[in-house]
């Protein structure tokens, strides 16, 4: 799923790693949703959203809308 | 030891668990092997051995069921997803197997084969399979 994860992270100066934390997921999750190889679940989606304090469909692009 | 200490926890307790049941499937191994238990090698009781040997592989595959459970949900999709791959590939390949010595005269494979030819094949997919879709 296409998302501006990356720029928002970088915007912050975070690492993968320091983002997975924040999150609670690992390394490779954080690279997987960044490269759209992980579609997050509802529940990932929305600790992504309050992490950055943005709606999730600023996030992730609707693939359905 | 570098890669260890880079591991979530779970990764961690994967490797030791993993270790800990293939250290005994490898002393079981080794000793009937070495002739520890050729009293009961070809006996009814030889089954209670065989047994033994198996019983350290249900724990390898309890111990990939953990990592699961204690992963976050990419790495349990994509452990799930290479499991099934290297699961189905396996079973093919030795029903195959099964078949060719039903039917043909291939040589006779033991079963205990299937589990590294499991992992042999959880490592080859691995590669190709990186997307938890």
């Amino acid at each position: 799923m296409r998302n501006r994860l990356r720029d928002l992270r970088t915007e912050r100066g975070w690492t993968q790693e320091q983002l997975g934390q924040g999150l609670g997921v690992s390394r490779q999750a954080v690279n997987a949703l960044e490269t759209e190889k992980h579609d997050p679940s509802l529940d990932l989606a929305y600790r992504i959203a309050v992490l950055f304090g943005r709606p999730v469909e600023d996030i992730f692009d609707n693939p359905h809308a | 030891m570098a890669i260890f200490k880079t591991m979530d926890p779970a990764h961690r307790r994967y490797v030791i668990r993993t270790n800990l049941f293939m250290a005994g499937y490898v002393a079981v191994n080794m000793a009937a092997i070495f002739g520890a238990f050729d009293k009961i090698i070809g006996e009814s009781a030889g089954v209670v051995l065989g047994l033994a040997v198996a019983a350290p592989i249900a724990g390898q595959l309890w111990a990939t069921m953990s990592l699961m459970n204690e992963s976050d949900e990419f790495v349990r999709a994509l452990t799930a997803k290479r499991f099934i791959a290297a699961s189905g590939l396996a079973m093919a390949l030795f029903s195959a197997w099964g078949f060719a010595e039903s039917y043909g005269n291939a040589p006779h494979a033991p079963g205990w084969l299937i589990y590294p030819l499991f992992w042999g094949l959880f490592g080859l997919v691995s590669p190709f399979l990186k997307s938890s879709r």
